[in-house]
């Protein structure tokens, strides 16, 4: 394994289906050998965020009650505008989106432990 | 902005096959990685033993739905039978759960001797070679066709 980039990264996922969320909780939690925040709606996430310290980096379903994934990231780049946002979506049409919205990374559904390997390294650990 | 996952015309919402075989990928992943001392700190054992579990559950879960039905005379799914109409499939699943065993006893430190590595190391083999041989039967599903 890679040294880590980001010391104590921090990574929020927010997803309201609960087997894709605690599939990609586990690979991350693996991978960067920390605890890994989740939440089952973007307002739950916005919450915690607002109240507390900016996670690195969150990867959020667009489709998500609450606030949906453009309007999480909208006000998580307004507080922490270096801080990483990826949004995910099974609807090809978000993609789009999601590059004019000024997301970080785009990961379309389904979601393979490749797919968030690459995640890791590209936005947590140094090559 | 980069892209990661399938392209557009394959996009779609993730069903439970798709997490038990993502869950079962990140399995074999943990076991290899542990075989070649990859450290393991406690969020790294936290994270084998929940995979673990979930991948034990779930191929239990589709022996025990598949062997139910055919104790009771009924009708099994097509997609179940297509998975465990052979007794080497059973197999598959029981290794599999082997596998998912394993993984939380060495999450748990319980995994020590060369000869339980040795048993690590070839039943990860026999899962790997399953599924490299599944893999390649639908790869080259245009040979049915003349």
């Amino acid at each position: 394994m890679n040294p880590v980039n980001i010391p104590n990264v921090k990574i929020a996922v927010i997803d309201n289906d609960l087997l894709v969320r605690d599939f990609i909780v586990t690979v991350l939690m693996y991978c960067v050998n920390r605890d890994v925040l989740s939440f089952d709606n973007g307002l739950a996430a916005w919450k915690y965020i607002e109240a507390n310290e900016s996670p690195d980096m969150i990867i959020s379903e667009i489709d998500v009650p609450g606030l949906n994934g453009f309007e999480l990231m909208a006000k998580f780049k307004e507080k922490s505008p270096d801080k990483k946002c990826l949004l995910m979506s099974e609807n090809p049409a978000n993609e789009q989106l999601a590059r004019n919205s000024g997301a970080d990374a785009f990961l379309a559904k389904p979601v393979s432990v490749n797919d968030l390997f690459r995640v890791v390294q590209t936005f947590v650990v140094k090559d | 902005m980069i892209k990661l996952g399938p392209t557009s015309e394959e996009m779609r919402a993730m069903s439970e096959d798709d997490v038990f075989s993502s869950r079962l990928k990140l399995l074999i992943i943990m076991a290899k990685a542990y075989l070649r001392n990859c450290p393991l700190g406690n969020y790294r054992k936290k994270a084998i033993i929940e995979n673990a579990n979930h991948v034990f559950y779930h191929s239990l879960h589709l022996v025990s739905e598949s062997s139910v039905l055919k104790d009771n005379s009924l009708e099994i799914p097509a997609d179940i039978v297509s998975r465990e109409k052979t007794s080497e499939e059973h197999l598959f699943h029981q290794r599999v759960q082997l596998l998912a065993v394993m993984a939380k006893a060495l999450a748990e430190d319980r995994l020590r001797g060369n000869f339980r590595k040795k048993a690590l190391t070839d039943n990860l083999n026999m899962i790997c070679e399953t599924l490299i041989f599944k893999f390649q039967i639908r790869d080259v599903n245009f040979l049915k066709v003349a």
